[in-house]
């Protein structure tokens, strides 16, 4: 019984310390890169529950953004960057910052720091904001709801 | 007979799981209940790390017990995130129910109901709503009368370009 009592002593510090250590307190820097793509919501635009790219989907994408869902930058290759930050704005949960570029072309410099499936991206300048360039509405109904 | 109909959905009631997440169909997906601790993304990527995980203007993660972190990106509410759900808390160490999606190129979960302990009631991620309602009002559609929403979309138009208006597709 103490055997064992002592084994969940070890086995739950040990826990602890490695999630200790997978919480960063003062992390490496993450890799610098350009990326260029398309600011998408994050829920609507990975799930593939409804269309979700251009003009057409704008709308839906102010929603989320104003909503709290996180915004990404989707490639055209299909890859995704989360945006945690703009320049000196972390505020990255329903800010007007956030919220107003949707849908827009860009490319930016930024922090890459990858970690479990998710490329975080932490942006320090945007170096072109084309506006919103796929005018997918001339093919397509607003998503959702078609209005 | 009719006692057959009383008792069924008793007996299914017993026999189903205490719960179980919501199912999408989306590709990917698998129902994921884990025990977690409620975290700033940010601060855990880059140790920047303010008071109450950024009291709501950060986005939120969940750090598993196995060092696994997993990006808390949607709620319960249509069109909305999880932060508020979360933010209560931030720091601590909590039952999430919901949906994991590890698509190839981004892994993301959805947080669909919380619970601080396992003797704890299940709480469905509907804060967004709740918060919102105190907030504004009731809502028919929270998303089509958000303050922010309409100052966007007032300024730049359902499709995001000024001037360009929504016609039928070819």
């Amino acid at each position: 019984m103490i055997r064992h009592g002592f084994g969940w002593v070890v086995a739950a510090l040990l826990n602890a310390a490695f999630v200790q250590s997978s919480f960063a307190q003062n992390p490496a820097p993450g890799a610098r890169v350009q990326i260029k793509g398309e600011l998408v919501d994050t829920w609507c635009s990975v799930t593939g529950i409804m269309f979700s790219a251009g003009t057409a989907h704008h709308q839906c994408a102010v929603w989320c953004a104003a909503g709290g869902i996180p915004v990404s930058i989707k490639t055209a290759a299909g890859e995704y960057y989360m945006v945690l930050r703009i320049g000196e704005d972390d505020n990255s949960v329903a800010d007007k910052s956030f919220v107003k570029i949707q849908s827009h072309e860009v490319n930016v410099d930024g922090e890459l720091i990858e970690r479990d499936g998710v490329k975080y991206l932490f942006v320090s300048k945007v170096l072109d904001d084309e506006g919103v360039v796929d005018l997918t509405h001339e093919q397509n109904p607003i998503s959702p709801f078609g209005e | 007979m009719k006692y057959f109909f009383i008792l069924l959905p008793l007996v299914a009631f017993i026999a189903a799981p205490a719960f179980a997440a919501d199912e999408w169909g989306i590709d990917h997906e698998k129902a994921a209940q884990f025990t977690a601790k409620v975290v700033d993304l940010a601060c855990a990527l880059k140790g920047d790390c303010p008071a109450n995980c950024g009291d709501g203007h950060r986005q939120l993660g969940l750090l598993t017990e196995d060092g696994k972190l997993r990006a808390a990106v949607k709620g319960n509410t249509d069109f909305a995130g999880a932060v508020h759900d979360l933010l209560p808390y931030c720091g601590k160490t909590i039952e999430v129910d919901g949906l994991l999606i590890e698509n190839p190129a981004i892994s993301i979960y959805m947080t669909q109901r919380i619970r601080e302990t396992p003797d704890k009631p299940w709480i469905k991620t509907t804060a967004f709503l709740k918060d919102w309602t105190a907030k504004n009002g009731k809502p028919k559609q929270w998303f089509r009368e958000d303050p922010l929403v309409k100052e966007v979309i007032g300024e730049d138009g359902v499709l995001g370009i000024k001037g360009l208006a929504p016609s039928a597709p070819k």
